[in-house]
């Protein structure tokens, strides 16, 4: 059932627009670069499948942040027993610390790597939550993603923040 | 550090190199992935669901040849029709009211829970709504055609029937086929139920706990 030339070249807009969203969805929910690669590939998948039926009365960007968190937080059902073993065995804190040499330690990209880590051991729901309003995403539209209601949201999102900065403070302790 | 230096940290960040646009690798993945389902479905259907439509219109049949005196035999295809009706009427539910790629986040986990809890329902019950009615009309259809018989061919087409070593065995080898199916879709349910559904309703209802106010 091939798509028509027209929905190939709105899904190319908007892999071009907004690559960014699956790349970072893709680091937060994966933590080996295997199941990056898988995670990128079945997100990929389910949006251009999903141009079908984008009627759009949504924006792009809340259309395209639904379907990629949804496969993000359905994708971990694929992974075999033994895959699941050994994702839990690289810890994001350990691949955090991995990455780290002494000069760059205090290097931007070391905060950000911690920061990913941080939100990597977040459940996946605050997962979800802190990345859309790291990115800046209005509670309105955090809201018509998730499905909560806008008091909802900043309710669970304190929630998730402090819980952040918990492990936050966790990770630095461990690096240190 | 707190919250706005996390987003400082986070809008700092490089433009994470997104993702390509590879239509002729993902229409790849489209054709594996629907050829796969494609095949499981048609596996299950015939097993389940056309399976029962056929021995229904055989055994309709059946009925018709014998005239007033089959109507049990007819009861009992009704009986297997409805079976077959029972999996026709859930796949086109699950169809209507399936959420979009693009649903919100919560309404598909608790899309998928209902799901879950609503197959787990109908395979904790399969011997009410499946084993029993197709045991019952086997066993009416079964006992009509050996009173049928028994009147219209004495000493009776039945005895006849098991004293022939070829009917005899083809008999044997029908029944041990039906009872390895019901063997083996019980087994089936069973497994589905221990190692996919219960795990998944646990983790969906740890993520919905997690959403709570």
């Amino acid at each position: 059932m091939p798509l028509p030339a027209e929905h190939d070249a709105l899904f190319r807009d908007w892999v071009n627009a907004h690559g960014g969203i699956v790349a970072k969805i893709v680091r937060a929910y994966s933590a080996t670069p295997a199941d990056a690669a898988d995670l990128r590939q079945e997100i990929l998948y389910q949006l251009w499948l999903s141009v079908r039926s984008f009627g759009g009365n949504a924006k792009p960007s809340t259309w395209i942040y639904r379907v990629c968190l949804n496969t993000a937080m359905t994708w971990r059902r694929g992974l075999t027993r033994r895959e699941r073993r050994l994702d839990r065995d690289v810890s994001p804190v350990a691949m955090a610390a991995s990455d780290r040499s002494p000069a760059d330690a205090a290097s931007e990209r070391d905060l950000l790597d911690r920061l990913y880590a941080a939100i990597h051991a977040l459940p996946p729901f605050d997962r979800a939550l802190v990345l859309l309003s790291l990115d800046g995403v209005a509670y309105r539209d955090i809201a018509d993603v998730t499905g909560l209601t806008e008091n909802h949201v900043g309710v669970a999102l304190t929630r998730a923040r402090k819980r952040l900065g918990q492990l936050m403070e966790g990770i630095v302790d461990e690096l240190e | 550090m707190n919250w706005n230096d996390y987003e400082a940290i986070w809008k700092r960040q490089p433009p994470p190199v997104g993702a390509s646009a590879d239509i002729a690798a993902l229409r790849a993945t489209f054709e594996t992935k629907r050829r796969k389902l494609a095949a499981t479905l048609l596996v299950r259907d015939s097993l389940e669901g056309f399976g029962g439509f056929v021995f229904a219109l055989v055994f309709a049949g059946v009925a018709w040849r014998i005239g007033s005196r089959g109507w049990p035999i007819l009861a009992g295809a009704v009986i297997i029709l409805g079976i077959s009706l029972v999996f026709l009427r859930d796949w086109w539910r699950r169809r209507r009211t399936r959420p979009g790629p693009a649903a919100p986040l919560l309404v598909r986990v608790d899309d998928e829970l209902a799901e879950l809890r609503h197959q787990r329902r109908l395979l904790a019950n399969i011997g009410l709504w499946y084993f029993l009615p197709y045991l019952a009309a086997i066993a009416v259809i079964g006992s009509t055609l050996g009173r049928v018989n028994r009147g219209a061919a004495p000493p009776g087409f039945l005895l006849t029937l098991l004293t022939t070593p070829a009917t005899l065995a083809w008999i044997v080898i029908l029944f041990a086929v039906f009872a390895a199916a019901i063997v083996w879709a019980w087994r089936a349910n069973r497994d589905v139920v221990k190692n996919q559904i219960d795990p998944r309703i646990v983790e969906l209802e740890k993520l919905r706990r997690e959403v709570q106010p």
